[in-house]
C-alpha cells in the first residue's frame, strides 16, 4: 500500500467523493475507480459490471469490486446509459490495480446531462479530500 | 496494524469516533441479522446512528454463498440439507460458500470506513488481528495464510472473513469457530481451496471453552486493535432508536 503522495491523480479526469473517476472522451464519458480506491481495496479479484444499455442515475450503484474478501459497491459519477463495458476485466481484474485510469477502465456511458461533470472534483480538490 | 493511529486522523466532524456500540445477541437467524445490518447501514449513513457498532452473535445453522456464488461447491443433495434443516442463502459479502452455526462467534462491524479513513485492506487485516490475538489468549498459535484470508492453524481454518462495503460503510464481518460442530463444513468444498480443513478453538486448545469468555476477549481485542472503547447497547434499545427514526420518516 502506498502513501497518498505516491498515488497518481491525473488532471484529465474528474473525481467523485466515492472514489470513481469520469473522463469526457468525445460524445461519451469513460468511468473507472481512482488510484486511491484501487490501493485501499487491495488486490482486486473480481469486477461485476452492468450490461450495455443499462441506465443509472447519478450516485446509483452500477457494480461491485471484490478484493481481499471484501465486496465494495461502485457508484455512477454521472447519470447515463451504458454504451460499453470493459469485459477484459472478467479475466484480468488486476488491470484495475495496475492501470486504474487506462486498461482498468470500467464503463463508457452516454451522459443524460454532461453538466453533471461539474459536480465532480478536479484532481487538486480530490487530493485535498484524501489528505483532509 | 496501525488502525488505531489512523483513528487519530479522523475528520473533526466525525464525533464519537472512538466509542463504538457493542450489541449482544444469542442465537439469531441469518435473515434477521442480515435485515438488521441493512437497517443499520442506512441509519449510520443518515446520521441516526452516530457511532460505529458491532453486532456479536451466533447463527442458527446456515450455509451462505458469497457474491460470486459457490452453489456448485455443495457436496450433498438438497434433500439431505432439507432433512438437516440447513438453508442456503445467497448474500453480497466477499468470499465463497461458508457455514455458520451454534458455537461459532460472529461479529458484524457496521463501521463508516470512509469517514474514518480506514482502508479496506487494513480493515480486513485488523479483523484478522482481532481473531489472532483472541485465540492466543488460549495458547493457540494461529497465523495468516497466503492461500486465503482469515486465521489458520496449519492447513486448517479457524476463523473466516467476508465483508461488504456500501456507501463507505462496512457490513458482514468475521466468524470464529469456538466450539462449532464442524461436520457441516465437510458437506461443502471451499472453492479453489482443495484439501482445506476447518478447526475450532476448542479442538486446538483441547479445553472446554465458554462462549461468554471468548466474546469478552474478542471485544477486548477489538478495542485494542482499533483503538476504540465499546459502550454496551441492548438489542431493545437499538430497535427503539431505529423505530423512532422510521416513525419520524413516515410522519
Amino acid at each position: 500500500m502506498k502513501e497518498i503522495n505516491e498515488l497518481n491523480f491525473p488532471d484529465d479526469v474528474r473525481y467523485a467523493k466515492s472514489h470513481e473517476w469520469a473522463r469526457t472522451e468525445g460524445d461519451t464519458i469513460k468511468i473507472g475507480i481512482s488510484d486511491y480506491a484501487q490501493d485501499q481495496l487491495g488486490d482486486i479479484v473480481f469486477v461485476e459490471l452492468p450490461e450495455v444499455g443499462d441506465t443509472f442515475g447519478q450516485s446509483e450503484e452500477f457494480g461491485t469490486v471484490e478484493s481481499v474478501k471484501a465486496v465494495s459497491e461502485l457508484y455512477m459519477p454521472v447519470a447515463g446509459e451504458v454504451m460499453a463495458v470493459n469485459n477484459t476485466l472478467e479475466d484480468a481484474p488486476e488491470k484495475v490495480n495496475n492501470a486504474p485510469y487506462g486498461d482498468g477502465w470500467m464503463l463508457e456511458i452516454k451522459a443524460d446531462n454532461p453538466a453533471e461533470m461539474d459536480d465532480l472534483m478536479d484532481n487538486n480538490a480530490y487530493l485535498q479530500t484524501l489528505k483532509g | 496494524m496501525t488502525i488505531s493511529t489512523l483513528n487519530t486522523h479522523k475528520p473533526s466532524e466525525t464525533r464519537n469516533a472512538s466509542t463504538w456500540l457493542s450489541i449482544d445477541f444469542d442465537l439469531v437467524e441469518y435473515h434477521d441479522a442480515w435485515a438488521l445490518q441493512e437497517k443499520l447501514i442506512m441509519a449510520r449513513r443518515a446520521g441516526i446512528l452516530q457511532n460505529d457498532l458491532i453486532l456479536f452473535l451466533e447463527h442458527t445453522p446456515v450455509f451462505t454463498l458469497g457474491r460470486r456464488g459457490g452453489r456448485e461447491c455443495v457436496l450433498v443433495s438438497d434433500a439431505f440439507l432439507e432433512k438437516a434443516g440447513i438453508p442456503i442463502i445467497q448474500v453480497e459479502r466477499g468470499g465463497n460458500i461458508t457455514y455458520h452455526g451454534p458455537g461459532q462467534l460472529v461479529a458484524y462491524p457496521i463501521v463508516d470506513l470512509q469517514s474514518a479513513r480506514i482502508k479496506v485492506v487494513d480493515f480486513v487485516s485488523a479483523l484478522e488481528d482481532v481473531m489472532l490475538q483472541t485465540v492466543k489468549t488460549w495458547g493457540i498459535a494461529a497465523e495468516r495464510n497466503d492461500a486465503n484470508r482469515g486465521i489458520w492453524v496449519g492447513p486448517k481454518k479457524m476463523g473466516s472473513i467476508g465483508i461488504a462495503v456500501r456507501r463507505g460503510i462496512s457490513f458482514h464481518g468475521l466468524a470464529l469457530n469456538v466450539h462449532t460442530d464442524l461436520r457441516p463444513f465437510s458437506w461443502i468444498q471451499p472453492c479453489g481451496l482443495q484439501d482445506v480443513g476447518m478447526t475450532s478453538m476448542q479442538i486446538e486448545s483441547a479445553q472446554t471453552l465458554s462462549m461468554q469468555q471468548v466474546r469478552a476477549i474478542l471485544k477486548k481485542q477489538f478495542e485494542v486493535v482499533f483503538g476504540i472503547k465499546f459502550t454496551l447497547q441492548t438489542p431493545t434499545d437499538l430497535n427503539a432508536i431505529l423505530e423512532h427514526a422510521a416513525l419520524k420518516d413516515s410522519v
